[in-house]
C-alpha cells in the first residue's frame, strides 16, 4: 500500500513537473529558489507550450 | 550508413525478458484459453441481441479479455520478433540526458504521463456519438481497432522516435520518406490542428448553450487558473500539486457557486446563446495564445490533467460498481445511414466518427514527442506505447457505457439538433417516439429539473448526454440515490469542458508556432516567437482559422456536429495513415519486410474507410450527408445573406475534405514508391537508426 501510494505521488510529482525542477535544480548545481523556478518555467513551459494536447 | 541483414540478426537480444516469477508453462496456458473462452462469450452475449437490456460488465469483461490477449500475445509478437526491443541499447533518455526533456525515468510514471497526454475529449464524445448505431458496432471497433491499429501505430512509432534519438514524426517522415513525406505531415498537423479546435469548441458551446449553472462554472475556472498562475510564481514557487489542490476545491466551489446563480437574479448574466459563446471562445483562444504561458496555459494544464486522471479512474470505478444495463439496442434503425445525430451508413462512419478510443493519428504526436526521451529502457515501450491505448480505448469503452445506459429515447431527444426532429418538445418527442424510441416532454422536463437545466433537448455534441450518463452513475454509486445528479452533471460537464479549454489554449499556441516556423522562412521576422506583432498576427490567423468553422457548426441547422465531426474523424485518420506510412518504410529498411502486414492492413482499411467516407462526404446525393447536394438544395431554395454563408460553408468543407484525400493519396504514394524501390533492390535501405551504445543504467533504472 505504502508502495503504491509512494508510485502515486512520484507520478502526481512528474505530471506536475515537480520532479522535473528538481533534475533541473541537480543538473544546474543550484538551489531552489523563486528565481531559479521562474526561469525553469519559462524555459519548461515555452517548450511544453510547443507540444499539443491530444483530441 | 546501410545495414546488412546480418547487422539485424545480431542486434536481436537473445533470451526471454527478465523476470522474477513465471506461471508454470501448463498454468499459464490454461488461464490464457480460459481468458478467450469468456471474451468470447462476452462478446456472444452482446451480439445477441434478444430485445432486453444487456448488462454492460459483459461490454467490460469482453473488452478486457480482448486487450489481456492482445498485449499478451500480439505486443509480445510485435516486441520480440518484429521491433526486437533490446534492453541492452541506451535509450536517448540515457545518452542525451540533459536534466531537462531527455531524463530515464520509472516505466510507470512515463506510462501514467503518456496516458494523461495521449487522453483527451475524442475518445469520451467519438464513442457518444457513435451510440446512434446501437451498442454493438462502436464497442466491437473500439476494441479490435485499438488492438490491431491504434496500439499497433502509437507502439511502433514510439519504437520507431526511440531509435532516431526521440525524433518527431515530422522529421521521421522527412527523413525516412522524402521532403514531399515531410512536407504532408507537416500540412496535415496544422490542418487538423484547425478542425479540432472547432469541433471541441463546438462541443463546449452546445453544452453551455443556455445553461447559466455550467457557463457560470467555466467562466470561473478563467479566474481560478490566474489565481493559480500568480501562486505558483509569486506566493508559492515550485509547489505544483498544492497549487492545483487549491485549485480543485476552488472549481468544486465555483460548481456550488453555479447551482446558486442559476436559480438567483444573476442568471441571465450567465446565459448565452450559442453564438455569443462561440464568440467568447474565439476571444479567450486569442488571449490565451498571446498571454504568457505561466499566467493561464500552464496552471490550468496542470489542473485539466488531475481532474482528467480522476475523472476516468472515477468513471473506471462507477461502471465496475453500478454495472448500468445498456438500454440501447444491439443495432439501431440508423445503420442505415439515416441517423439525426450525422449522417452516414455504419460503413464508414462508425470507423471515422470513433478515431480516438480506436485509432487515433494523434497520438503519433505524443509517441513522437515527449515519452521516448523520458524512457529508460527498450522493452519499457510495449506497456507505454501498446498498452496505454489499450487503456485509452478502454476510457472510450467506459463513455459508450455511460452513453448507452441512458433511455434510448432520452439519448436521441439530447442528441439530435431541431432541424432533424422538430423545433418544439412535443414534435422532438413525438418524431423519436415514431423511431421506436419511447420518450415524453414530461420525462424530459422532469430530467433537466433534476439536473439543473431549462431544457436537454437538441444539446447536440455529446458531451450532455455523456455528462447524464456519468451524472447517473456517479449519484448511483457515491450517494446512492438522485439526489446530487444534478451537481455531477454539472461536475461532468466542468470536466469536459475545461479539458477542452486546455486544448484549444495550447493548440491554438501550438497553431501559432507551426506558422510562424512556416512564415518565418520567407520572412525571418515572421518567425521569431517573441516579435509581438508576429505573435499577434499568426495568434490571430490561428483563431479565426477555427473560428471561422466554429461559427459555421454553430449556425449550422443540422447542428454543426453532422458537419465537423466527420472531419475531424477524417483529419484524425489522415494523421494515423501518414504515422503507419512512416512505421512501414522503418519496417521495409530494417530488412523486416515480412511484418510489413502489421502496420499494412491497419493502413489499408483505414485508407478504405477513409476514401470512402471522404467520397461520400463530398460527392453523396442526400443534402444530409454530401456536402455539395446541400450546397445545390439551399441553391434551390430561397436566397437570403444567411442561406448564401451555408451555400460557402459546404463548399467549403467540401474543399477542405478533397484537400485531405489529396494528402492522403500524396503519402501513399511516395510511400508505396519509396517500398518498392527498396524490396526491388533499385534503391538503397538507408537505415537512420542511431547506432547501438549499450547502456550503463542499473538492471532497475
Amino acid at each position: 500500500m505504502r508502495k503504491f501510494f509512494c508510485f502515486v505521488m512520484a507520478l502526481l510529482r512528474e505530471l506536475g513537473d515537480e520532479n522535473a525542477y528538481q533534475r533541473h535544480l541537480a543538473a544546474h548545481g543550484v538551489v531552489h529558489s523563486p528565481t531559479e523556478w521562474r526561469r525553469f518555467c519559462d524555459a519548461h513551459w515555452l517548450a511544453q507550450s510547443r507540444r499539443g494536447r491530444c483530441c | 550508413m546501410s545495414y546488412t541483414p546480418t547487422d539485424v540478426r545480431r542486434s536481436t537480444p537473445a533470451g526471454p525478458p527478465p523476470s522474477r516469477w513465471r506461471l508454470p508453462r501448463a498454468v499459464g496456458w490454461v488461464l490464457w484459453a480460459a481468458i478467450s473462452v469468456l471474451g468470447a462469450f462476452a462478446v456472444s452475449v452482446l451480439a445477441n441481441d434478444r430485445g432486453e437490456p444487456v448488462s454492460s460488465m459483459w461490454m467490460v469483461t469482453a473488452a478486457v479479455c480482448i486487450y489481456l490477449i492482445g498485449y499478451r500475445f500480439y505486443a509480445s509478437f510485435l516486441a520480440a520478433k518484429v521491433m526486437a526491443l533490446d534492453n541492452r541499447r541506451a535509450t536517448p533518455a540515457e545518452r542525451l540526458r540533459d536534466g531537462h526533456d531527455f531524463e530515464p525515468t520509472n516505466k510507470w510514471i512515463v506510462f501514467g504521463q503518456h496516458f494523461a497526454a495521449i487522453a483527451g475529449p475524442g475518445p469520451l464524445v467519438g464513442p457518444t456519438l457513435a451510440a446512434q448505431f446501437g451498442y454493438l458496432p462502436g464497442a466491437l471497433w473500439i476494441m479490435v481497432g485499438a488492438v490491431l491499429g491504434g496500439a499497433v501505430q502509437d507502439f511502433v512509432i514510439l519504437f520507431c522516435s526511440l531509435r532516431r534519438d526521440g525524433k518527431s514524426l515530422g522529421q521521421m517522415a522527412r527523413e525516412e520518406i522524402g521532403k514531399v513525406g515531410g512536407f504532408v505531415a507537416l500540412i496535415t498537423v496544422m490542418l487538423m490542428m484547425i478542425i479540432i479546435l472547432a469541433v471541441v469548441g463546438l462541443v463546449v458551446v452546445n453544452a453551455l448553450k443556455g445553461s447559466p449553472w455550467g457557463t457560470f462554472t467555466i467562466f470561473a475556472t478563467m479566474p481560478i487558473a490566474i489565481f493559480m498562475g500568480l501562486y505558483l510564481r509569486y506566493l508559492r514557487p515550485g509547489k505544483v500539486l498544492e497549487c492545483s489542490a487549491i485549485g480543485f476545491v476552488l472549481v468544486l466551489a465555483a460548481i456550488f457557486g453555479g447551482q446558486a446563480i442559476s436559480t438567483s437574479t444573476y442568471a441571465p448574466w450567465f446565459t448565452y446563446s450559442g453564438v455569443a459563446l462561440a464568440i467568447a471562445l474565439i476571444v479567450y483562444g486569442f488571449m490565451a495564445s498571446a498571454l504568457p504561458v505561466w499566467l493561464l496555459l500552464a496552471p490550468r494544464g496542470y489542473l485539466s490533467t488531475f481532474v482528467k486522471l480522476g475523472v476516468v479512474l472515477l468513471l473506471g470505478l462507477g461502471v465496475f460498481i453500478v454495472h448500468p444495463q445498456l438500454q440501447m439496442p444491439a443495432f439501431t434503425r440508423f445503420v442505415d445511414g439515416t441517423g439525426p445525430i450525422f449522417a452516414g451508413k455504419i460503413f464508414p462512419f462508425c470507423f471515422i466518427t470513433i478515431a480516438c478510443g480506436a485509432v487515433s493519428g494523434f497520438h503519433s504526436l505524443i509517441s513522437s514527442g515527449t515519452t521516448p526521451k523520458l524512457m529508460a529502457r527498450e522493452r519499457d515501450a510495449t506497456a507505454t506505447g501498446y498498452g496505454s491505448m489499450l487503456l485509452e480505448s478502454f476510457v472510450a469503452i467506459m463513455a459508450l457505457i455511460a452513453a448507452t445506459s441512458l433511455p434510448t429515447g432520452v439519448f436521441f431527444a439530447v442528441n439530435s439538433p431541431a432541424g432533424i426532429v422538430g423545433t418544439t418538445p412535443a414534435a422532438a418527442t413525438a418524431t423519436i417516439s415514431n423511431w421506436g424510441f419511447p420518450v415524453n416532454p414530461a420525462e424530459m422536463q422532469r430530467l433537466a429539473d433534476g439536473v439543473g437545466e431549462k431544457t436537454l433537448f437538441y444539446r447536440t455534441g455529446g458531451a450532455p448526454s455523456l455528462a447524464l450518463g456519468m451524472a447517473q452513475i456517479f449519484s448511483s454509486f457515491i450517494h446512492g440515490n438522485q439526489e446530487v445528479l444534478a451537481f455531477w452533471y454539472h461536475f461532468a460537464i466542468m470536466f469536459e469542458a475545461l479539458f477542452i479549454l486546455t486544448i484549444m489554449d495550447t493548440g491554438t499556441r501550438v497553431g501559432r508556432f507551426m506558422l510562424q516556423d512556416l512564415l518565418g522562412s520567407v520572412w525571418p521576422k515572421l518567425g521569431q516567437t517573441n516579435w509581438k506583432p508576429g505573435m499577434l498576427g499568426t495568434s490571430a490567423v490561428v483563431v479565426a482559422a477555427w473560428g471561422y468553422f466554429l461559427y459555421q457548426g454553430v449556425v449550422d441547422p443540422l447542428g454543426g456536429i453532422n458537419s465537423l465531426w466527420p472531419l475531424f474523424g477524417i483529419a484524425n485518420q489522415l494523421l494515423a495513415a501518414v504515422a503507419l506510412c512512416v512505421a512501414t518504410t522503418v519496417l521495409v529498411k530494417m530488412y523486416r519486410a515480412r511484418f510489413m502486414w502489421i502496420t499494412c492492413v491497419p493502413l489499408a482499411w483505414l485508407t478504405v474507410v477513409f476514401f470512402t467516407a471522404g467520397w461520400q462526404k463530398i460527392f453523396d446525393d442526400a443534402p444530409a450527408l454530401g456536402f455539395l447536394a446541400q450546397a445545390d438544395a439551399l441553391a434551390k431554395g430561397p436566397q437570403t445573406s444567411a442561406t448564401a454563408a451555408l451555400i460557402f460553408n459546404a463548399r467549403l468543407d467540401a474543399g477542405v475534405t478533397a484537400v485531405f484525400m489529396i494528402l492522403v493519396a500524396i503519402i501513399l504514394v511516395d510511400s508505396i514508391r519509396v517500398w518498392i524501390g527498396i524490396l526491388s533492390g533499385s534503391r538503397e535501405a538507408k537505415n537512420t537508426e542511431t547506432p547501438f551504445v549499450l547502456t550503463r543504467l542499473p538492471e532497475e533504472a
